[in-house]
């Protein structure tokens, strides 16, 4: 679906991004993992568009993708933003349906799975984290575009929340929508996700299922585990 | 998605829904409210002090030939009042705009919202439309004080009253493009905010060092903010004032769109924005060119006696003047209000040099020179030393080898003394307005969360 090859992103001397090259395949939950630092954000703000690119680009069947095709395919949905918040969640759904053209014929049952109903008068800065970050995924998979990047997704939310929030991104997944989720929490990423793209200190480490990921760790000497962290720290 | 494809109806309704956008976050913001209330007071104590001292001349001296000038409710009522406009123009509005224009980037509303393929012209155009708008509701209370006078029985010449507003307008116009600027440049409203308010002072920098040099800061200085308003609130509408002020607000606007987009390096958006401020330093110098005027004033407070214009008409050839006058001589700024201005209106090949050697003339007083106004037509050369219109007339008539023409027989304005106390602007302007708008804010403010 999408190719990005050796992108590169430097904030003066400082190397954010070096060469960090994946894929996103069509209809897949894809789970980038990486600690505090290891420059998740900065990657999701460049493929993005928020952020400009030092190097390397992003393909669609070999082609570049122009920031208008980047535009109507994929939608950012940052981390730590309180957008809109004078305005009650309801008018803030609206407002993106109507700006983006989004998927007006899920509004309500997406209303229902992210547990908006109640708060649907109540304005985007009086939320709680959690609360806001269900409206924020809302309006994430009420958008158009067929790739979602969600940036850290499950920040804020309690453990029944984040287990719901995750088999409803399942469910949109399995009806064809490409998500792409930024997550610190290892635990949280293994529920969720078909495939991971390892990240630490800017570098890309592994890319794959967790199978083939364990066996890139077994190759480099680290044994053979199917536990996603331990996976983690023998390829970082 | 539809924008795949580049529709227009769907750039359209995107662009309403950013409209609709703004104009909620314009509601929600306290500055605006803050505006609104306080343009109640502001506009109120102007016109109620006005009122007060034009019915004080006019009770005085109602009938009284030749002073009509001083009963004219342009200068009289309408430049005192709108003044509230300068006023809120410089220090509330800027204030307004910057929420608007920075809040999506402090809330992160921006990230989400850049990611839809609009131009950010348009981005910024719908900010900006918000904000002319606000800025017309914000505008009420003087439009109240043009009903009250006119209920009071005072005297309204619609052509003056529109040209005072229509440069209020225009003044809003460069304060919310400069706001958009600051706010589109800098990562935080406060700094906006300074920077705004910088450029103001500068204005005033500038004012004062033209007063002083004279020359080239003159000329720069006559379209700051302060100096066209200060023509507008005298009737008069110079093309040229009216082109770069337009020029400055498409201009701010346009490098405020360069600098709001996201995923564009800083290099790139800086060498656009030095692109652009190359091709608007172009427009404007083209615009200063210009040298039409119009003179709305009901008492022709810009002119020279009709027949005195249509025989300076018929001078062919360019008028060099050269007054020897220092910048601050109180002389050369009644000449060149009284007579100089009024003549390039007629004669627009008029080149006016003056000459001094310092800035007050205090000095130069004992110079034999100081003092002389010379007049240079078809290679003869005149000097006088009246710095009065009729002497400026009568050196160019001579010059020309014309006699003066005729006083015509049209009216002399005798203006419209109105003695009548400002009944019931206090109770609208700082009870009414103030209460209407505190109970508007709490129902759509705070009423709604």
């Amino acid at each position: 679906m999408l190719h990005i090859r050796n992108l590169t992103k430097r904030y003066g001397r400082f190397t954010a991004l070096s060469d960090v090259s994946f894929s996103i395949r069509p209809g897949e939950v894809l789970g980038l993992i990486g600690p505090n630092g290891s420059g998740k954000t900065t990657l999701f703000e460049c493929l993005g568009g928020v952020l400009p690119l030092d190097t390397g680009s992003l393909t669609r069947e070999g082609r570049p993708l122009s920031a208008r095709e980047r535009a109507s395919m994929l939608f950012y949905l940052p981390d730590a933003i309180v957008p809109w918040p004078a305005q009650p969640v309801r008018w803030t759904i609206d407002f993106t349906l109507g700006f983006f053209g989004g998927r007006a014929y899920l509004r309500d049952e997406v209303v229902e799975r992210f547990e908006l109903r109640p708060l649907l008068d109540v304005a985007m800065g009086n939320l709680s984290k959690g609360q806001r970050k269900r409206a924020l995924l809302a309006i994430g998979v009420l958008m158009p575009q067929p790739l979602l990047l969600a940036d850290e997704p499950f920040d804020g939310l309690d453990l029944r929340q984040t287990r719901d929030v995750a088999q409803a991104l399942r469910s949109y997944a399995w009806a064809g929508r490409t998500i792409v989720l930024s997550i610190h929490q290892i635990r949280d990423a293994a529920r969720v996700c078909d495939r991971f793209v390892l990240l630490s200190g800017g570098r890309g480490r592994g890319e794959g299922t967790l199978k083939e990921l364990s066996a890139m760790a077994a190759a480099r000497g680290g044994g053979a585990s199917t536990d996603l962290e331990e996976v983690f720290l023998a390829l970082t | 998605m539809r924008s795949r494809d580049g529709s227009t109806a769907f750039q359209a309704a995107a662009f309403l829904w950013l409209l609709r956008k703004e104009t909620r976050e314009l509601l929600a913001a306290r500055s605006w409210w803050v505006l609104l209330v306080a343009m109640g007071p502001l506009v109120g104590v102007t016109f109620i002090s006005a009122v007060r001292t034009y019915a004080e001349a006019s009770g005085l001296n109602g009938t009284a030939a030749g002073v009509g000038e001083a009963f004219s409710p342009l200068v009289g009522i309408w430049a005192p009042t709108f003044s509230a406009c300068e006023v809120a123009a410089v220090f509330l509005l800027p204030f307004v705009a910057i929420r608007v224009v920075a809040g999506d980037r402090q809330s992160g509303a921006a990230k989400i919202e850049l990611q839809h393929p609009m131009p950010s012209l348009a981005r910024i155009g719908a900010k900006a439309i918000v904000l002319f708008c606000a800025w017309i509701v914000a505008s009420a209370p003087a439009a109240i004080a043009v009903v009250l006078w006119k209920r009071y029985g005072g005297s309204i010449y619609p052509p003056e009253l529109a040209t005072v507003a229509f440069g209020h307008v225009l003044n809003a116009g460069l304060t919310i493009a400069l706001a958009a600027f600051t706010a589109a440049i800098s990562e935080h409203p406060s700094t906006a905010a300074i920077l705004t308010l910088s450029v103001t002072v500068g204005t005033w920098i500038l004012n004062f060092v033209a007063a002083v040099q004279g020359g080239v800061w003159e000329r720069l200085a006559g379209f700051t903010p302060p100096a066209m308003v200060a023509g507008f609130q005298h009737g008069l509408v110079r093309l040229d004032v009216v082109l770069v002020a337009v020029v400055l607000v498409f201009a701010g606007l346009v490098v405020a769109a360069v600098w709001v987009r996201t995923g564009v390096a800083v290099q790139r958006r800086v060498s656009e924005s030095l692109t652009l401020a190359a091709a608007a330093a172009a427009a404007l110098f083209a615009c200063m060119l210009a040298t039409a005027s119009w003179d709305a004033s009901e008492n022709r407070m810009n002119s020279l006696p009709e027949p005195d214009e249509a025989a300076l008409a018929r001078i062919p050839g360019p008028l060099q003047i050269e007054a020897h006058l220092a910048p601050e001589d109180p002389r050369r700024a009644d000449l060149e209000r009284r007579s100089f201005a009024k003549l390039r209106r007629v004669m627009p090949k008029v080149q006016v040099t003056y000459v001094s050697a310092t800035s007050i003339g205090l000095f130069e007083q004992t110079s034999p020179h100081y003092g002389e106004i010379w007049y240079g037509l078809g290679g003869r050369r005149e000097m006088t030393r009246s710095t009065t219109t009729e002497g400026m007339l009568e050196t160019i008539y001579s010059l020309a080898g014309m006699k003066a023409p005729n006083e015509a027989d049209e009216p002399i304005f005798r203006g419209h003394p109105l003695a009548v106390p400002p009944r019931g602007a206090a109770t609208i302007f700082y009870l009414i307005w103030p209460t209407l708008i505190l109970a508007g804010a709490f129902l759509l403010r705070w009423g709604r969360s």
